[in-house]
C-alpha cells in the first residue's frame, strides 16, 4: 500500500481507539499476558541456571581406574596414553596414594582422624579419567579392552542419574514453553476477536467503502502486538527482579551451586520474552483476525 | 456506467426482493428512485454498490460485473463509488475531517491531496467550521452532511445515495437534493433513493424509478 507509511500515524490512532473502547477487558489481558509472560521468563531463567549446574556437575564426571600396582612407571604412563587417546576422554590423570589419602582426609573433615587407626596408607593409586558424560558407555568399553587394568570404578548409578536429571529438565523447559506459547496465543486471539465485534459497524462501513483488508486488520494487529509486548515488558521487569532477590537469597546459603553472571542471565532473558512476545503477539492477532473473518 | 438486465434478489430467508429489473444509467445522469418503505430501494443500491449479488439476472456496474466470488473486483468496484448511507455510518470518536479523510486513506490518492480534497468538500457542504468537531456532537442534519462529504470527496464516478431526506423537513429535504445533485457532472452519475416523491416533482432531466414491491417502472422528469 503506497500510503502506508503516511497512514502509520493513523493505524496507531485507530489501535488506540480500540484499546480504549474496551479498556479494563484490554487492562487485565495485558495484566494476564503479562502474568504468563512472567512464569516463561522465570522458567527459562531455572532452565538456564539448572542448565549451567548441569553442565558444572557433568565437568566433574569421572571415572576411577586402578591399575596393577605391580606395574612399573613406564607401563602406568603408557597405560595413561592408551586412555587418553579414548573417544571421550577429556582429561586423565595419575592419582598418586598420598593425594588419595589426603582427598579423603579432606572430604571426611573431623573425622579424618579414623584414618590414623591406618599402619600404612590404605589407599592405592589410581587414574583419573574425567570424560564427556555422553560418551560414557563408549569410555567403559573401551577401558575394558585394555590390558594392566584392575578395575574401574564408574560411578555409573550418579552417572546416569545425572544425565536423566538433564534430560528431564530440557523436556520440562520445552513442555512449560510449549504450554505458555499457546495460552498466549489463545488469550490475544481472543482480544483481537473481540475487538473485532466490538467494532464490527466501522468494519462493515469501511469495507463497504471499498477499503482493503489490510487496511482493516492492520490495527488490530497493532493491538495484539502492543498488549503482548507490553505483557512482556511486564514480565522482564518483574522476572529482574525476582531474580535480582533469588540470586542475593542464594548468594549466601547455597554458595557451591555455580550460577551464571546475574546480568547475562537477565539480558538473555529479556531478549527471549520480548522476541517471544513479539511472536506470540503477531501469530495469536493472526489467529483472532482470521477466525473473526470465517465467522 | 450501470447496465441491469432482469436482474432479481431473493434473500436467504426466501424474500424476493427485486425482480425483472432492467436499466441503464449513463455518466452524467441524476436518477431518482422513489417507493414506499419495503419496496426495493434500498435493495437495489445495496446490489449496485456490491452489498448484495443479484440472484437472477446480470449486473454490471462501472463495467463490473456484480457478482459472487470476485472480492477483490468488488472492492474496486466499492472504491470507485460515493456512498451516503442512510443511518450515515459516521465513525465515532473521530472529527468530521478525519471521517472525510478515512473514506480516501485506501484510495490512490497521494498522501498530500487527502486533507485538501477533504477540506474542499467539507467546505461545499458549508461545514468547514465544524472540520475538527467529532461526529457525535454533530446534529443530525450536520452528520449527514459529513456522510455527503465522505462520500464526494472520494471523487467518485457513481454517488449513491440511501434515503437522505428522511426525517428532514421539506425545505432541508430540498436543499440536500439540490446538494447532491450538484455533484452530478459529465463523467459523475447520482442516485438517490426517497420515500417522497413530492420532492422531485420539479425536477428536470433526471430519471425517475418508481419501485414498489420490488419492480420498477421509470420514466423521464421534466
Amino acid at each position: 500500500m503506497k500510503n502506508f507509511f503516511y497512514n502509520a500515524a493513523y493505524f496507531l490512532k485507530e489501535a488506540k481507539t480500540v484499546i480504549r473502547l474496551n479498556l479494563l477487558s484490554n487492562i487485565f489481558s495485558l495484566f494476564s499476558t503479562g502474568l504468563i509472560f512472567f512464569i516463561l521468563a522465570m522458567v527459562i531463567s531455572c532452565w538456564w541456571i539448572s542448565a549451567q549446574v548441569v553442565k558444572a556437575i557433568q565437568e566433574e564426571a569421572e571415572i576411577n581406574v586402578f591399575f596393577d600396582e605391580s606395574i612399573g612407571d613406564g607401563d602406568v604412563m603408557q597405560l595413561l596414553g592408551k586412555i587418553k587417546g579414548i573417544e571421550g576422554v577429556r582429561e586423565v590423570r595419575v592419582v598418586a596414594e598420598d593425594e588419595a589419602y589426603d582427598r579423603m582426609a579432606a572430604i571426611l573433615g573431623k573425622e579424618a582422624r579414623v584414618l590414623e587407626f591406618f599402619d600404612d596408607n590404605p589407599f592405592s593409586p589410581f587414574i583419573e579419567v574425567k570424560i564427556y558424560l555422553e560418551k560414557m558407555d563408549t569410555v567403559l568399553e573401551e577401558l575394558g579392552t585394555l590390558t594392566g587394568i584392575q578395575h574401574v570404578r564408574d560411578n555409573r548409578a550418579v552417572l546416569d542419574r545425572l544425565r536423566n536429571i538433564a534430560g528431564v529438565l530440557n523436556s520440562l523447559g520445552y513442555l512449560v514453553v510449549a504450554a505458555v506459547g499457546i495460552s498466549t496465543l489463545v488469550i490475544i486471539s481472543h482480544i483481537i476477536r473481540l475487538g473485532i465485534f466490538n467494532n464490527q459497524e466501522p468494519i462493515d462501513t469501511l469495507r463497504l467503502l471499498g477499503a482493503p483488508e489490510f487496511f482493516i486488520a492492520f490495527p488490530f494487529l497493532l493491538v495484539g502486538l502492543l498488549l503482548t509486548l507490553g505483557g512482556g515488558m511486564l514480565a522482564a521487569a518483574l522476572a529482574a527482579f525476582a531474580l535480582k532477590h533469588v540470586y542475593i537469597q542464594m548468594a549466601g546459603p547455597l554458595p557451591f551451586i555455580p550460577l551464571p553472571p546475574r546480568e547475562a542471565l537477565v539480558s538473555g532473558m529479556i531478549i527471549v520474552v520480548m522476541s517471544l512476545s513479539a511472536i506470540l503477539g503477531i501469530v495469536g492477532s493472526l489467529f483472532g483476525l482470521s477466525s473473526a473473518k470465517s465467522n | 456506467m450501470i447496465e441491469a438486465k432482469d436482474v432479481g434478489l431473493r434473500y436467504p430467508d426466501g424474500t424476493l426482493a427485486l425482480k425483472n429489473i432492467d436499466l441503464r444509467v449513463e455518466p452524467g445522469e441524476i436518477v431518482y428512485i422513489t417507493g414506499s418503505n419495503g419496496s426495493g430501494k434500498t435493495s437495489l443500491l445495496k446490489l449496485f454498490m456490491g452489498a448484495e449479488y443479484p440472484t437472477m439476472g446480470s449486473l454490471k456496474v462501472l463495467g463490473q460485473p456484480v457478482v459472487k466470488g470476485q472480492a477483490a473486483a468488488i472492492r474496486q468496484l466499492r472504491m470507485a463509488i460515493g456512498p451516503v448511507f442512510q443511518e450515515f455510518r459516521l465513525i465515532k470518536g473521530r472529527t468530521a475531517m478525519e471521517n472525510v479523510m478515512l473514506g480516501m486513506r485506501f484510495l490512490d490518492i497521494p498522501p498530500g491531496q487527502l486533507k485538501k480534497n477533504a477540506g474542499d468538500a467539507l467546505v461545499k457542504v458549508g461545514l468547514e467550521h465544524k472540520a475538527h468537531s467529532l461526529v457525535e456532537n454533530l446534529s443530525w442534519g450536520e452528520s449527514q452532511r459529513v456522510a455527503i462529504a465522505r462520500a464526494v470527496a472520494r471523487k467518485p464516478a457513481l454517488i449513491l445515495a440511501d434515503e437522505p431526506t428522511g426525517n428532514l423537513d421539506k425545505d432541508n429535504a430540498l436543499k440536500i437534493l439540490e446538494l447532491l445533485t450538484s455533484f452530478k457532472d459529465k463523467k459523475t452519475a447520482v442516485i438517490i433513493t426517497t420515500h417522497a416523491p413530492h420532492l422531485i416533482e420539479g425536477e428536470k432531466d433526471a430519471k425517475h424509478i418508481r419501485m414498489e414491491k420490488g419492480s420498477m417502472n421509470w420514466e423521464r422528469l421534466g
